[in-house]
């Protein structure tokens, strides 16, 4: 019955879709893209698309000169953007969605009415990208590396890597399917027994994990910086294009127990109007031509999918199990669960945030607002406070006026959980803005509690610039003369209100961390995509 | 699930209809002598009305098709009141819509397309050592749906077959992967030519038949984990090198692929080697056609006599069969055109079908119950 219902009202939707086609079509051909069989093209496609895609811009532009449409490009990450099509919000704002899987999306039963078409245009497989004083050390031979073996080193003490965060980018989940499909010794699409069976194993593997993060872009920075790191699991393509520019030298290995592949599907949604689909019909044809699949090959290092096109010659040949993206979303969700509150190291998070006089009213409430999002027991994983994870909130204005610190328990999350809560109501705005006196005493905290085996990283929250006689100048002299354990803590800024972007940003890049835009986003936003990389 | 059903057809109305308008919009404007016929299309065939040569070819006949684009298993909720004709990529739906709008003429079948089984060379060479597969030209194969299926149930993997190295991608349990079946024809047609196995070559008609396959299916799909929802998607994958080892995918995706490979030479000067006019197109792809198999049987149903003569046309027209060719397709009744167009490809395509048994295809309520209980 309910068929009929959408039916009917496809229909009308669809009549007012052709009254619309009729009406404008006053003049007489435009010439344009269309080819006289169907629907004129539209000039511009507006695509919500993967991080990693902006290396695809050159062939963009190339593409909007052969066919005449231009791809405006909105970069999100994967789950965001699954996100936005689910709920619909994409619909009307954006006319197609360009992400490395559909798999995730298309668990969503809701997913088969949000999708028109989908056209694959390219591959990568997620590899593992070793230093060659790594590879020398464990004696390994390239074409025999297995992700068990990996383990093994790993255990041993003999091997660290960095990933993105499974809960927030594609890259580090394929990678999780594919060390849980590895230690567990699952022979076909995972379920939720090879996800407990194989934790503790799991567990011993990601304790060998030293950078996490939200975007693979940020990730392949931060391991140039970080020589103790041996390995970094990415896109082939993210780790072969690191090695030919130069910026790490890397082996890149496709473990023998299996790989899971980012296929790259251009995909229409059914909101698009018919002359945006009719556009993206010939981007995706141009995509998929031999001069076009040549072109991305050799500039962003992923696999063609044209017959007749060889891949770049960087790329290693030989094929490799393909391992199944999980084929329920209980199990799906499970293991991003599991991943977030048992298997990874735990988080130490310190949140350094501004509540001087200029934040009274409006600001602070959007303040405690993104703060208490994260403080929902219910809240998916990677959207709140994970289990396991020391959190403090450390509130400044002349001084800082308080540094009070929970710790999140399974088995008492929501004791932990309302007490951050009520130390979110209690923040008070008031005074000035001691900026670098407070980020001194962020460290010096974290060093009085000793070393932890954990994730650590500080969050700088501030809606104007530095007034206190402890200036840039003392917080870099303190920050050097800091042993390497506690320089390794990065600070993750946040513009807001009236901050000064430059200075925030210094922070940011003297301490291997990055810089959130809450002026032009809601502030709400970015303490959100922040979970990615503590 | 029907649900899903209406909802995939709703969408492909809206997309297919709006394109009809304006098309038939065009060719009023441009007047003639020609006579417009609309109706459904299985979106396998969408390229092939698209194609310019096709269209022209139409019109020649005095004929302008308007054809949208509905999930074949689909039609049965379409109201057919004002089309010409209903041309479904499967037999099952074709009766079902016979039954429900009567006869003006009888079906036809202008051309229809066997599945069969894409695979890598070192893969081929596995299951042929343990007795899964034989291999009949340099890229091309037979492979034995019962043991298929036996091994699959008994969840046998590659590492358990002799030859199989992890390095070419062989490990893990053995399968084919395939597309959705509850939204895709292919993944569907699957489930037919297993089920028609299982059920002892009694195709599934009832609930005990359904009952007694359901476990062998749902092991079929259950294995691959998410689905994808065109059988373009593992066809790409497999020419990308990545994917699984062996792939479902229409007959015809792979004769287009050659023939359009030849023709426009899009191997590209260098990519191919010397005496093998296919290296660049296929490398080392061998088809492997199943003992037992389902077609996609392209069967026409005349609602009106203007859709009576566009299948007479297609079925008839030297020059659209011709052109079905080029679209991989295999008219119907003699073989030669087919044959010809293939020649220099016989080491992939088989030149007719003897010895492959065809398996009935279950009425599209069955099948759609076989889907429903192999995706739970």
């Amino acid at each position: 019955m309910r068929a009929r219902a959408r039916l009917a009202a496809s229909l009308a939707a669809l009549a007012l879709t052709v009254a619309a086609c009729t009406g404008d079509s006053g003049g007489d051909d435009g010439g344009g893209g269309g080819n006289g069989d169907g629907v004129e093209a539209a000039e511009t496609v507006r695509i919500l698309a993967g991080s990693e895609l902006a290396d695809m811009e050159p062939l963009l532009e190339r593409a909007a000169e052969e066919t005449g449409v231009r791809a405006e490009i909105t970069s999100v990450g994967t789950l965001d953007a699954t996100r936005l099509v689910l709920s619909g919000e994409a619909d009307g704002a954006y006319d197609a969605v360009w992400l490395a899987t559909n798999d995730y999306l298309r668990l969503h039963p809701e997913a088969e009415e949000r999708v028109l078409t989908e056209t694959s245009i390219m591959t990568s497989p997620v590899a593992l990208g070793l230093r060659p004083e790594a590879l020398a050390r464990l004696g390994w031979q390239l074409d025999e590396i297995t992700w068990a073996q990996v383990h093994e080193a790993v255990t041993a003490g003999g091997l660290t890597f960095g990933m993105t965060d499974p809960t927030r980018s594609n890259s580090g989940y394929s990678a999780l399917i594919s060390v849980t499909s590895a230690l567990s010794g699952a022979q076909s699409a995972l379920t939720s027994e090879d996800v407990t069976g194989s934790a503790d194993r799991l567990v011993e593997l990601f304790a060998g994990q030293r950078l996490t993060s939200g975007s693979s872009g940020w990730l392949a920075e931060a391991f140039q910086e970080r020589d103790d790191v041996d390995a970094l699991i990415n896109y082939e393509s993210v780790l072969l294009g690191l090695d030919r520019d130069g910026a790490a030298d890397l082996a890149v290995v496709r473990p023998l127990d299996g790989v899971v592949t980012a296929r790259y599907p251009l995909t229409t949604l059914t909101s698009a109007s018919p002359e945006a689909a009719e556009a993206l019909r010939l981007l995706g044809g141009y995509l998929r031509s031999p001069e076009a699949q040549r072109a991305l090959t050799e500039e962003t290092l992923r696999r063609p999918v044209a017959t007749g096109v060889a891949a770049a010659e960087a790329i290693p040949g030989g094929q490799r199990r393909e391992l199944p993206y999980p084929g329920s979303l209980d199990v799906a969700d499970a293991l991003l669960d599991a991943y977030d509150s048992e298997l990874r190291r735990p988080s130490r998070t310190l949140y350094v945030l501004d509540t001087s006089g200029s934040m009274d009213g409006e600001r602070l409430a959007a303040l405690q607002d993104a703060l208490r999002r994260l403080t929902g027991a219910d809240a998916p994983a990677g959207q709140r406070f994970r289990d396991r994870e020391r959190v403090t909130l450390m509130p400044f204005n002349d001084n800082v006026v308080s540094a009070e610190t929970w710790t999140v328990e399974a088995g008492s999350r929501e004791d932990a959980l309302a007490g951050i809560r009520s130390g979110i109501d209690s923040l008070t705005a008031l005074g000035g803005t001691a900026l670098y006196a407070s980020l001194i005493e962020a460290y010096e905290l974290l060093a009085d509690e000793g070393a932890r085996d954990a994730f650590t990283s500080i969050v700088l929250m501030t809606d104007g610039q530095n007034i206190d006689d402890v200036t840039a100048t003392t917080f870099q002299d303190f920050y050097v003369a800091l042993d390497e354990e506690w320089r390794q803590v990065p600070v993750f800024t946040i513009l807001f209100g009236d901050s000064d972007p430059a200075e925030l940003q210094r922070i940011a890049d003297q301490t291997g961390g990055a810089l959130f835009d809450a002026v032009s986003g809601p502030l709400d936003d970015a303490f959100q995509e922040i979970r990615g990389y503590q | 699930m029907r649900r899903v059903w209406g909802i995939a057809l709703g969408v492909l109305l809206l997309a297919g209809v709006v394109v009809a308008v304006v098309v038939g919009r065009e060719t009023g404007e441009g007047g003639g002598g020609t006579t417009t016929v609309s109706g459904v299309i299985g979106s396998e065939k969408a390229e092939f009305f698209a194609d310019p040569d096709v269209v022209a070819a139409l019109a020649d006949e005095g004929l302008t098709v308007r054809a949208q684009s509905v999930g074949s298993w689909a039609m049965e909720g379409v109201d057919l009141a004002d089309y010409d004709f209903a041309f479904p990529s499967s037999q099952g739906p074709a009766d079902a819509l016979r039954r429900d709008n009567g006869d003006v003429g009888a079906p036809l079948r202008p051309f229809y397309s066997p599945l069969v089984v894409l695979a890598h060379r070192q893969a081929v060479e596995v299951l042929a050592a343990n007795g899964l597969a034989t291999l009949e030209a340099d890229h091309r194969g037979r492979l034995s749906m019962a043991d298929y299926l036996a091994a699959v149930e008994e969840g046998r993997t590659w590492q358990e077959l002799e030859g199989a190295e992890a390095r070419d991608g062989l490990s893990g349990v053995l399968y084919v992967s395939s597309t959705d079946p509850l939204t895709s024809n292919s993944g569907a047609l699957y489930l037919a030519a297993a089920s028609f196995v299982a059920n002892d070559g009694q195709v599934v008609a009832d609930d005990a038949a359904i009952e007694r396959t359901a476990p062998l299916l749902h092991t079929l799909v259950r294995v691959q984990g998410t689905q994808q929802s065109s059988s373009d998607g593992p066809f790409r994958d497999f020419v990308s090198g990545v994917g699984n080892p062996l792939v479902l995918a229409y007959e015809s995706q792979v004769a287009a692929l050659l023939i359009g490979g030849a023709e426009a030479g899009d191997a590209g000067p260098g990519d191919a080697g010397p005496g093998d006019a296919d290296a660049g197109v296929a490398g080392d792809m061998v088809v492997l056609y199943p003992d037992t198999t389902a077609t996609s049987d392209h069967t026409l149903v005349p609602l009106t006599e203007g859709g009576q003569r566009l299948g007479e046309v297609l079925t008839e027209s030297p020059e659209l069969r011709r052109l079905a060719v080029r679209h991989g397709f295999r008219p119907q009744g003699a073989t030669t055109e087919f044959t010809e167009a293939t020649a220099e490809h016989s080491a992939y395509l088989r030149e007719g079908l003897d010895g492959v048994r065809q398996a009935p295809v279950p009425t599209a309520d069955v099948l759609r119950a076989m889907a429903a209980r192999a995706r739970s």
